[in-house]
This record gives C-alpha cells, sequence and structure tokens, in this order.
C-alpha cells in the first residue's frame, strides 16, 4: 500500500516545512517515505509543488498522473494546475485562498473590466474531479492559532482526518519540536490542533 | 534537514539526496571542498557551508567550476581527500582542467559529483554528461535515489584513492531533489593534518610525450576499472521469466520497479549504477539469452548504443527497444506513465490505464488558468534597474540590441510580454555569454549593444569578456547588476561578498576597482532603488560611445530580508490609499511586482479641483510587500521625498509578518 499527497502552491508559502513534518514523523515511526520537491527557478513566486509517497511500493519520486490519494493546496490556482495527479474522487484540501499571478495583473491593466479568475470557478472545476474537497480557511484559523503564517501547518492538520492517512495527530504533533523554533512552537501545535478540527 | 546530516546516534534519518551527498562524504572524511553553486547541486554547498567549520574540512565558494575542480584537485594531490559538485553545465566551463585529469590522475580520495538537468527545469541545454566520462575515460558511477547517493560518495572516496583517478558519479534533478529514508553510518571523523605535497613524490604534468604515455596508462586503468565493475554492489540483476529483458539506470531504475508491479510483467531487469566504463560482461552474460531487452535511460541512447555493440559478439539476433526503435524519446525526462506506456505497447498488454486520457480530462478543467511564470521577487532591485533603464530608452527600443544572461535576470526572457521594449528572449547563451556575443554584434550590425550580466556571472565568466571589450575598445554599454550574491541559486556569497562559509570573512572584491584597473574610463554606479535618478544615469551612460559599465548596485531582496531578520529589523511594507488613488495603474502597468494587484470593486475620488477619478484602484499585499519603496517612486501623485498623508502610495505602520520556517 502507497499512500500519496501531492501537495502545491506558490514558493514562499511554506510548502517544504509541510514534506519535512510528515517525512520526519515518517523516519521516527518506520514508514517509508519518497518525496520529490521543486527548487531553483520555481521559487520566485512561481508555481510550486512537493510529491509525498509513504509506503514501500513507492519506486518513483513522482506520484503518477490519477494516483495521489490526497491533494493539499495551498493556493487554488496552483491546486487545479496539478488536479491530473490526484485520484478521481481523490480528497481535496484546499486553502480558501487565491494569489493572482503578476501576469494576471497585466492582462487587467490592458482590460480593468475584465476580472481576475475567482476561486469559486476554480472550486467549480475541482468539483468536477473530485467530489471529497474541503474548503479550509486556513487563514483564519492560523489567526486564531495566533500566527497568520501557520497556513500550512493548519492545512497538514486537516490532512490527518482524510481516510487512510498514515500518521496520526501525536506521530506529527511530536516532530514539531525538530522543524520549528522553540519560539513558535506552541503556535504551531495549536494550528495543527484547530486544522485537525476543521474538518471533523 | 542540517542536524540530520550530522547526527551521531542514529542509524537513519529523513535525507534530501544533495544532504545524503554531504553525510556520504563526511562519513569518508573528506578534508576538502570547493563549490560554485548551481541547481540541482547547490544544497550540497550550502549544507557544506554551515558545517565545514565544525568538522575541520577546508571549504570554498570558488569563483567559478573550473576553480572549483582545480582545488579539490589540487588538493588531492596535496594529500586531502576532497569533493566537489557542479551542475552540467558547470562541467562544460570545468572540461579544460577536467580532461588533463584524466591523464594525470590524482593521489588522496577525489569525488566529482555532477548533475544533468533533463526538461531543462533550470539550465540552458539538456545535455547528457555521461560523454564526458567516455570521453575522459574517468570512471563514473549513477544513483537511484539518495541511499545509494550516499553509498556511491563513499565508495567513490575508497576507488579514487586505489585507480589514483578522480571518479564521477552523475545524477539528474529528480535525483538530487529527492527525499527519502537514508541508512546513516558512523561518521569517524579524524582531525586535519597538513601533509608535505613534496613527500609524495608523484608528477602531474601532460603534455606531448609525457601524455602519450599517460594515455596508454589510462587505457589500462580503464580496463582494470571495468574489472572491477564486473562485480560492483551498485549493478544489480533481478531475476524474471520473460524473454524480454531490461537494462536502465538512474532514476529511470524507479519508475521500472513501479511499472512492473502495475502490468504484472516479470521481465529479467538489469540495473547498472558503474556506467562508465560499462561491465561489459556482465551485460553479456544477461543479454546472451534474450529474444529482446528494452533500454530505458534520459537523454542520449548511451547505454542503448553500448548494448548494442555489446550484443554482436554474444547474441547477434537480438532485439533492441529504445529511443533508436522510437519507443522512448531522446528529450525531457521520464516519469511512471511513460515508461508504462511504452512497455505495455512492447509486452503486448491490452488493457490498462489511460494515462492520457487522465490528462486529457485535466488539461480541459485546466483551460481556466492563467500561467504563473517565475518573476522577480517582492523588493528586487533587477525589477527597479529594469523599469528605469525601460524608461532611460524610451521609445528608441529599436536602436538597441540588448542581450541577456545567466542568473535572475534571466527571468526577463519568461516575461518577454511584460519588457517587450527590450527584446529579452533575442539573445541568451550561457555565463558570461553576454560580452563575447556582445562584441560579435557590435562588429557586425549597427545597434547600439547593451549586455547584462550580474556580479557573480561577471567573476565567474565574465572577466575575459570585459577585458576584452575595453582592449578593442568596443562600443558597447556593458550592465552588471550586483546585488551582492550569487541570488538565483540561494544567495551564496561571491567575491564581491566579503564572507564565505561559515560567515567567516573574506577579501571583497570591488566591481568598480577590477573595471579601473583594466582600464574603463566611463563607469556609472546607480542605486537601483533611487529610480527616477538611474534614469538619468542610464541615458547618460547610452549616449557613451566607447566601453561603457553601469553598475546598478542593490541588494537581492530575499538575502536583505534574511538578514534583516537577523539584525532585528522590521520590513515595514507600503500601502495604497484608495481614498486617494487616482487609478491610473502606472504602479502595475510597468513595474510587474508580485505585492501588487488591481482592486475588484470601482470606487471613486474626487479631487480639491473637483475632478473625478474612476476605476479600479491598486492594492499592496503588506504580506508580500518588502518595502522597497520604488512604486512610491513612480507613482506619479506620491511625493516620495516629503512623505506626507497626501502621497498615495505611503509606508504602512505595521511590520510585515515574516515566515519562522523559512
Amino acid at each position: 500500500m502507497t499512500y500519496n499527497i501531492m501537495t502545491c502552491g506558490v514558493g514562499g508559502q511554506g510548502l517544504m516545512l509541510l514534506s519535512n513534518i510528515i517525512g520526519l514523523a515518517c523516519a521516527e515511526n518506520n514508514l517509508n517515505i519518497r518525496t520529490a520537491e521543486t527548487h531553483g527557478l520555481a521559487q520566485r513566486s512561481g508555481s510550486i509543488y512537493t510529491h509525498i509517497r509513504i509506503g514501500d511500493d513507492a519506486f518513483s519520486p513522482l506520484i503518477p498522473y490519477g494516483e495521489a490519494d490526497a491533494l493539499l493546496g495551498m493556493e487554488a490556482i496552483e491546486t487545479l494546475r496539478y488536479i491530473e495527479f490526484l485520484k478521481p474522487n481523490g480528497i481535496i484540501i484546499l486553502n480558501n485562498y487565491i494569489w493572482h499571478p503578476v501576469q494576471s495583473t497585466y492582462e487587467r491593466v490592458k482590460n480593468p473590466q475584465g476580472k481576475y479568475l475567482n476561486i469559486e470557478s476554480i472550486i467549480n472545476k475541482l468539483n468536477k474531479y473530485s467530489n471529497h474537497l474541503f474548503l479550509i480557511n486556513a487563514l483564519d484559523i492560523a489567526i486564531e492559532a495566533g500566527n497568520s503564517l501557520t497556513t500550512n501547518v493548519v492545512l497538514l492538520g486537516a490532512l490527518i482526518h482524510t481516510k487512510d492517512f498514515p500518521l496520526s495527530f501525536n506521530q506529527l504533533e511530536e516532530t514539531l519540536p525538530r522543524v520549528v523554533p522553540k519560539s513558535a512552537l506552541d503556535v504551531n501545535k495549536k494550528a495543527l490542533f484547530l486544522g485537525y478540527k476543521s474538518i471533523e | 534537514m542540517i542536524s540530520d546530516v550530522i547526527v551521531e546516534d542514529k542509524e537513519r534519518a529523513f535525507l534530501f539526496c544533495n544532504e545524503a551527498i554531504v553525510r556520504g562524504a563526511l562519513e569518508s572524511d573528506v578534508k576538502v571542498v570547493a563549490f560554485y553553486p548551481g541547481s540541482p547541486v547547490s544544497e550540497i554547498l550550502d549544507t557544506f557551508f554551515q558545517i565545514s567549520e565544525k568538522f575541520g574540512i577546508k571549504m570554498e565558494i570558488a569563483t567559478n567550476e573550473k576553480v572549483a575542480l582545480e582545488i579539490v584537485a589540487g588538493a588531492s594531490m596535496g594529500g586531502q581527500r576532497s569533493l566537489t559538485a557542479m551542475k552540467s553545465v558547470g562541467l562544460n566551463v570545468a572540461s579544460d582542467t577536467f580532461f588533463s585529469l584524466g591523464y594525470t590522475g590524482i593521489n588522496k580520495g577525489c569525488v566529482l559529483v555532477f548533475a544533468d538537468d533533463p526538461f531543462c527545469h533550470s539550465s540552458q541545454s539538456e545535455e547528457d554528461g555521461r560523454f564526458f566520462a567516455e570521453n575522459s575515460y574517468i570512471p563514473m558511477l549513477e544513483p537511484t535515489d539518495p541511499v545509494e547517493a550516499k553509498a556511491m560518495v563513499k565508495k567513490a572516496f575508497d576507488l579514487s584513492e586505489e585507480y589514483h583517478t578522480l571518479i564521477l558519479i552523475r545524477t539528474t534533478t529528480r535525483i538530487n531533489h529527492q527525499s527519502t529514508i537514508v541508512p546513516l553510518e558512523p561518521l569517524n571523523r579524524s582531525d586535519f593534518k597538513p601533509q608535505s605535497f613534496r613527500s609524495f613524490n608523484k608528477k602531474y604534468s601532460t603534455v606531448g610525450v609525457r601524455a602519450r604515455e599517460l594515455k596508454l596508462e589510462m587505457l589500462k586503468r580503464r580496463e582494470k576499472i571495468r574489472d572491477e565493475f564486473e562485480n560492483s554492489e551498485f549493478n544489480n540483476v533481478i531475476e524474471g521469466t520473460s524473454k524480454i529483458g531490461i537494462i536502465t539506470s538512474g532514476v529511470s531504475y524507479n519508475y521500472v520497479l513501479e511499472v512492473k508491479n502495475k502490468l504484472k510483467i516479470n521481465p529479467p531487469i538489469l540495473k547498472l549504477g558503474t556506467t562508465y566504463p560499462l561491465p561489459e560482461k556482465l551485460v553479456q552474460n544477461f543479454i546472451k539469452e534474450l529474444k529482446a531487452v528494452i533500454i530505458i535511460e534520459e537523454l542520449s541512447p548511451y547505454l542503448e548504443r553500448n548494448v548494442k555493440t555489446f550484443a554482436k559478439d554474444v547474441n547477434p539476433e537480438l532485439k533492441i527497444y529504445g529511443k533508436q526503435s522510437d519507443h522512448f524519446s531522446e528529450a525531457f525526462e521520464y516519469n511512471v506513465p511513460i515508461v508504462y506506456n511504452a512497455l505495455r505497447d512492447i509486452f503486448q498488454i491490452e488493457r490498462g490505464k489511460d494515462y492520457n486520457a487522465i490528462l486529457k480530462n485535466a488539461n480541459q478543467l485546466k483551460s481556466i488558468l492563467p500561467t504563473r511564470i517565475p518573476v522577480f521577487c517582492p523588493g528586487c532591485p533587477h525589477r527597479a534597474t529594469f523599469w528605469a533603464f525601460q524608461n532611460a530608452i524610451g521609445g528608441k527600443s529599436s536602436n538597441i540590441a540588448f542581450i541577456n544572461d545567466i542568473g535572475c535576470y534571466s527571468m526577463l526572457l519568461l516575461n518577454k510580454e511584460i519588457y517587450s521594449k527590450l527584446h529579452p528572449d533575442d539573445l541568451l547563451l550561457a555565463m558570461g555569454a553576454t560580452l563575447g556575443t556582445g562584441s560579435g554584434i557590435s562588429l557586425a550590425s549597427e545597434e547600439k549593444v547593451i549586455s547584462i550580466i550580474g556580479d557573480s556571472t561577471f567573476f565567474h565568466a565574465g572577466l575575459p569578456g570585459i577585458v576584452n571589450i575595453c582592449n578593442n575598445d568596443e562600443n558597447i554599454l556593458v550592465i552588471i547588476l550586483d546585488n551582492s550574491v550569487t541570488a538565483m541559486t540561494g544567495q551564496q556569497p561571491n567575491p564581491g561578498t566579503g564572507y564565505g562559509p561559515g560567515n567567516a570573512p573574506k577579501n571583497k572584491i570591488k566591481i568598480e576597482e577590477v573595471l579601473n584597473g583594466i582600464g574603463f574610463n566611463n563607469i556609472f554606479i546607480n542605486d537601483c532603488f533611487d529610480a527616477k535618478n538611474a534614469i538619468t544615469s542610464f541615458k547618460k551612460a547610452i549616449s557613451q560611445s566607447g566601453p561603457t559599465v553601469i553598475i546598478s548596485r542593490g541588494p537581492c531582496a530575499l538575502w536583505n530580508d534574511r538578514n534583516k531578520r537577523k539584525r532585528g529589523e522590521k520590513i515595514q511594507p507600503y500601502f495604497v490609499d484608495q481614498q486617494i488613488c487616482r487609478k491610473c495603474h502606472t504602479c502595475m502597468r510597468d513595474f510587474y511586482c508580485p505585492a501588487i494587484s488591481m482592486e475588484d470593486k470601482e470606487t471613486e475620488y474626487v479631487d480639491e479641483n473637483g475632478k473625478e477619478w474612476r476605476g479600479f484602484s491598486s492594492h499592496i499585499s503588506s504580506e508580500l510587500c518588502d518595502g522597497c519603496g520604488v512604486c512610491s517612486i513612480l507613482c506619479p501623485y506620491t511625493n516620495h521625498e516629503a512623505r506626507s498623508e497626501r502621497d498615495v502610495i505611503r509606508i504602512l505602520n505595521k511590520p510585515r509578518e515574516v515566515r519562522h520556517d523559512l
């Protein structure tokens, strides 16, 4: 059995921390894991992704199309961009957030009445691919946890609830001290917990 | 994580491949390392940067890959184990020295990790570096994942010492940018002890008659190593039942294992980890009873051509499937679906997954998406420079030939629509090539040549070109984009930065002093964030005849933010006062900052003269704004100097929150 998670977002959203937490938790709990990450050019406000594969049959670092159990999107446009990796009817954890690329603003300057793509249109498309979409107001929850920058950890908390996810809340929580500074530990723990509670 | 790279009391850790390579070198008691950064291997440098001091490792960030290779080769000749890593095009730069090292050999273990970049994720070509090994007679190992990468680094040091030769480890982007659980062994570090070069009494000169002798020795060495590789632990055979076998290496092996399970086929598989010299007998034994063999390797048909040659003696009837049979492409990366489709075809399996249908369906849903091309970060000095430069040339862009180079500013090319005045996709070849090609164009054409180059690229490969421009009195304007660091690869220091590994101080080389020394008379220095004055300066520089340089100076935003954070300084973002914004869109039209977007709701402002300004005002994201303030300089309704309540774009009185985990 392999559990595949595709995570995506925009450079600077803290995607790397997510795969690090999951990777460390797997190492501590004797689970096999393989990830493939984007580094370099794509970081500059560009589209980024991480393939995360947990289990003994995962040889390829990349998830084959249509085989991700879950798609975790930090940003709506980028979530739809990687939809082919998700299983039909797989789980989508979507941050209720859209970040318009500069190219879209450039188009709007040419035609100010033309609107940006809105999140509802994206959700509409995602729903055509899967009816297991969870829309999370991660920013609100992160602020409730005490720091608006913990949206990534909030979404990770939500992921724990999904069917067959191989790591428990406690296993993930125990790795937090290794990846976040001491001063930010309590806030991150709370963010993980509130995210976990968000889709009960 | 760094803590896991250096951990002493653990048997396994979750490591990034580039970290696993560093761990392998640490376990091998490496003493000297040198690098020039380049994706996908930059993190090898970055990891050593943080730990070299703790382990008594002598480390240099070299001016370029050739110098880096020379440093580690010299260190090996001087009696220390050494390692360098570079991207494929970096090995091109180092290749002059590299080929000679094949002849002379080395002394203590010396390892060169180089990474090809199928799909050109972050490179200008998809070159196949495996031919460097064949052409230089330098042995090569190819890992399939981080576990094997670490094991190969250790083996490479031993082989290097046994056969007195440099050893190559060839990776690809998908290998370097992979993480998995890696078994750890003890570090067993020894103290650094200087050796005596003279006491080794070894000679490393190659020319003429000596080169001819060395060539013959090198050929003998290759055959000895080939014999050793016949029994290498890095080549393995998976027994199978079908008469069609598979030969593969590198990341493709992982795809093969996964597809084998998916298609429920059972072919014998030969995975090759020693890809130069190839273990001829092992391959021949594997293919001699087969009807057909499938060769699965990214890029060139390197294994395929060799297997074809090997088959001639043992199995001339063998059918070979690969690139030459059009089952696989020489272009781009492979993945599970590509290997799956090819094997399904060859094994004639009717029912199966339709990956193409999944893609087609997804592409239909995705047709609404805008592109998201990498752009200059908020606060990037290059954005300010090119805003000023585009203004300076005004409508006269047809009179200039604008030549691009390798660095963050290469992204101008990706955003060619936005920077259309510059035609930034006209010419971009290689590190420093902007100067030589600029000279050529100025000889051949009537346009005014503008060559752009970054500070790190200037030191890396720009010095010969800039000397040539001055020496030949070329009518070229060179814009040196000096952001103080090698920004693109992760903000590593360069000769102009002033510090090195472990943040130890280094002699800071000033670009203007270099240019003065060469003999440039026209040197302009701009503060790129002082954008209005920069326009005047650019105009003046463009009007000069003869060799002219503008140094456009301002720190890399990512690097500067990190330094500010360390010093405890706050980042003060700007905001747009929507009550008084005239909706002229100047800040969006000409500046392309990811922090600036357009409001969705129309608003209206009536000024003191009763004039109505209706439309969509701009908005600055306080999370993204870096506080460079250039948008407030270019806003026609803001007096940047006055900083009054009447200014449309002003500093927000709330510091930006900064990610703690980045």
